[in-house]
């Protein structure tokens, strides 16, 4: 195995990061304008934002509700 | 001509025959009210029409469809409580159900543009469905029902989930409908049938009890009735509960209430005599006593078995 | 058939809308990326932590490029398959109970086309998201650990994107047999494992098993997790079962339809 600069470690990780933050904004975002949800509004931000990936997932699983 | 012929149609779920044994037939131009109280198996029979539910057995005929083809192109339907993807649009929705029914992606967008407008919700047209409220996803159910232009608009309590604003503009726009296609609607309130209708079925736990023409069925069953009605005091209504218990032949009581009572009578001469002649004895405090016809709510309620 | 574009397009519309588009392929991308991250880094995440005296850590083995894949392909076998199941639940339950099913099937729509438009909206969710997060993680794996073949990557996508085709056709037949979504989603799971570990662990071979998937998409990358098996059998009873599936699938609407 060759070894890497960090520059190009950097630059492994930052789509990845870029993913992770395009998720989270995506679920933010469909939290503000969604009319109802389930369970209140604030608890599901506050997972979003500390729950990164599993948080943003888990709202859209479980967090909206569509009829 | 017959647009629809039902015969002998069963459907048991379990032990319990919720249609059991039901024929009519739907002529082509005609509204027919298929009236019942709840549970008398009008939902169950209509939605063996649709072609949701299978019959145990029995036989539904559509004119000019071979017996086993699919004939859903020629029926439009509307639930009792109609559903919808809430993450649609009132337009879109009306579309998809174009599209599904054969219309060219041109068409169903000229249809739905016109329904929405004839409906009534044409500004609400853009909006997701999720914010609709009841009386406007009825209409819509309204309009997907007659995307196709069947031809027959099959709809299941359709204003009964309303309120009476909503109710009052749903029986016009259905009034208006009834002109262009033949209608099949169910109902529990004999009133709506009355209103709209040429015809009625009177379903009661599984049967037919009643059908033809409203006309056929006024006339025929036309017997004259007495209302009694006392103010309702201690001694009238002791009176009224003992009397009610021994009259007199050729009497019969159809509907009570706590102070009143309709009486039907064979012979009306000699009931109005018997009548006058024991209240004076007992001195009743007679509010109103009215000598009339039966109207169809007696035919209704005795058909549907209520005392 | 122009009936079935029509259910498609509307199911795909609703992929959107739900966001189940975006948030499914993120997801596994995520996923796929971080099996050789956390692999490259493990000795440098151990030696920081100090658990371990250093002379441990260094004699660990760094894993090779085959490995880290084969490793990706258990995450996407796991927490993947959860998310595929779970985003897949309500697929004709939900439809059923709110009475949105019964406004189409009195339409001249036929069931089959009704539950195959689903079908292949499934498909098409599950095979995107697996693509985005597997071509993820081979490059990744690439970078930071050095070339696969391949031929094994191709025929790892292949056979464990059949894998995610079945279990997905589980979830759409179980959504269908059952009024509950946690119920579908839990018994395609359970079923799911429960073919996956008698695949690997009964004694005697099932050549027949759509369980040993998994194990032949991993089996190509790294040649220790291979029961050295033919794969053609388990293919053919695997494409099988899903049509059979779909075919009970639709005749379960049949007079169950709720109002």
């Amino acid at each position: 195995m060759e070894n890497i600069s960090d520059s190009q470690l950097l630059s492994l990780l930052i789509p990845v990061i870029v993913a992770e933050l395009v998720l989270m904004v995506t679920a933010l975002v469909v939290l503000v304008r969604a009319e109802r949800t389930r369970g209140p509004k604030y608890m599901w931000a506050l997972i979003i934002l500390l729950g990164n990936l599993l948080g943003s997932i888990a709202f859209f699983i479980f967090g909206r509700r569509s009829d | 001509m017959a647009l629809l012929t039902v015969e002998r149609l069963v459907k048991t779920f379990g032990d319990v025959r919720a249609v059991d044994g039901v024929g009519f037939q739907v002529d082509e131009g005609r509204c027919i009210a298929l009236l019942g109280p709840n549970g008398a198996g009008k939902t169950t029979t209509i939605r063996m029409l649709t072609g949701l539910l299978r019959p145990t057995s029995g036989e539904i005929r559509m004119e000019g469809v071979a017996p086993g083809q699919d004939y859903r192109g020629w029926i439009g339907y509307l639930p009792q409580s109609p559903a919808f993807y809430g993450w649609m649009t009132g337009r879109e929705y009306l579309i998809h159900a174009g599209r599904l029914c054969g219309l060219s992606a041109k068409e169903a967008a000229r249809r739905s543009s016109e329904l929405l407008e004839r409906v009534g919700i044409g500004a609400a047209g853009k909006r997701r469905i999720a914010g609709y409220s009841g009386g406007m996803k009825q209409r819509l159910g309204l309009a997907q029902a007659l995307i196709h232009r069947p031809k027959l608009l099959v709809l299941d309590e359709p204003v009964s989930a309303l309120d009476p604003i909503g109710r009052r503009e749903v029986m016009s726009l259905l009034g208006e409908l009834k002109a262009e296609t033949t209608v099949l609607f169910s109902t529990h309130v004999l009133h709506d049938a009355e209103e709209l209708c040429d015809d009625v079925l009177i379903m009661r736990s599984g049967r037919i009890a009643v059908g033809g023409p409203l006309e056929r069925i006024r006339e025929q069953d036309r017997k004259p009735v007495l209302t009694l009605e006392t103010e309702g005091d201690a001694g009238s209504r002791s009176w009224l509960e003992g009397w009610l218990r021994r009259l007199p032949d050729g009497i019969e009581a159809s509907s009570r209430t706590a102070s009143g009572v309709r009486l039907a009578a064979r012979d009306l001469d000699a009931a109005r005599s018997a009548v006058l002649r024991e209240l004076a004895e007992a001195d009743v405090r007679v509010a109103k006593l009215e000598i009339g016809q039966t109207t169809l709510e007696d035919l209704f309620m005795k058909a549907v078995g209520n005392p | 058939m122009r009936t079935w574009l029509v259910l498609f397009r509307k199911e795909w519309l609703e992929l959107l809308r739900s966001y189940r588009l975006i948030w499914l392929p993120i997801s596994f991308l995520v996923l796929g990326v971080s099996q050789p991250i956390t692999a490259y880094f493990l000795p440098d995440i151990l030696a920081s932590s100090g658990g371990l005296p250093e002379d441990v850590v260094r004699s660990i083995p760094l894993p090779n490029a085959s490995e880290v894949m084969a490793g990706s392909l258990q995450q996407f076998g796991t927490i993947g398959l959860l998310l595929l199941a779970l985003s897949s639940m309500g697929a004709v339950s939900n439809e059923r109970a709110s009475g949105t099913a019964a406004m189409i099937l009195v339409k001249p729509v036929s069931y089959l086309s009704f539950i195959t438009a689903k079908w292949a909206s499934i498909l098409a969710i599950s095979w995107l998201s697996f693509a985005a997060g597997y071509v993820a993680s081979w490059y990744y794996t690439v970078t930071l650990f050095g070339s696969v073949g391949g031929p094994s990557v191709i025929a790892g996508l292949l056979y464990f994107g059949l894998w995610l085709s079945f279990v997905g056709t589980l979830a759409l037949l179980f959504s269908s047999l059952l009024s509950s979504p946690a119920a579908a989603a839990f018994g395609s799971l359970a079923l799911a494992a429960l073919l996956q570990v008698a695949a690997s662990s009964l004694p005697f071979e099932q050549p027949w098993n759509p369980g040993r998937l998994s194990q032949l998409a991993a089996g190509g990358l790294d040649a220790a997790l291979s029961d050295g098996g033919s794969a053609w059998l388990t293919v053919a009873v695997t494409a099988t079962a899903i049509a059979a599936a779909l075919y009970l699938a639709a005749r379960s609407l049949q007079g169950h339809s709720r109002s």
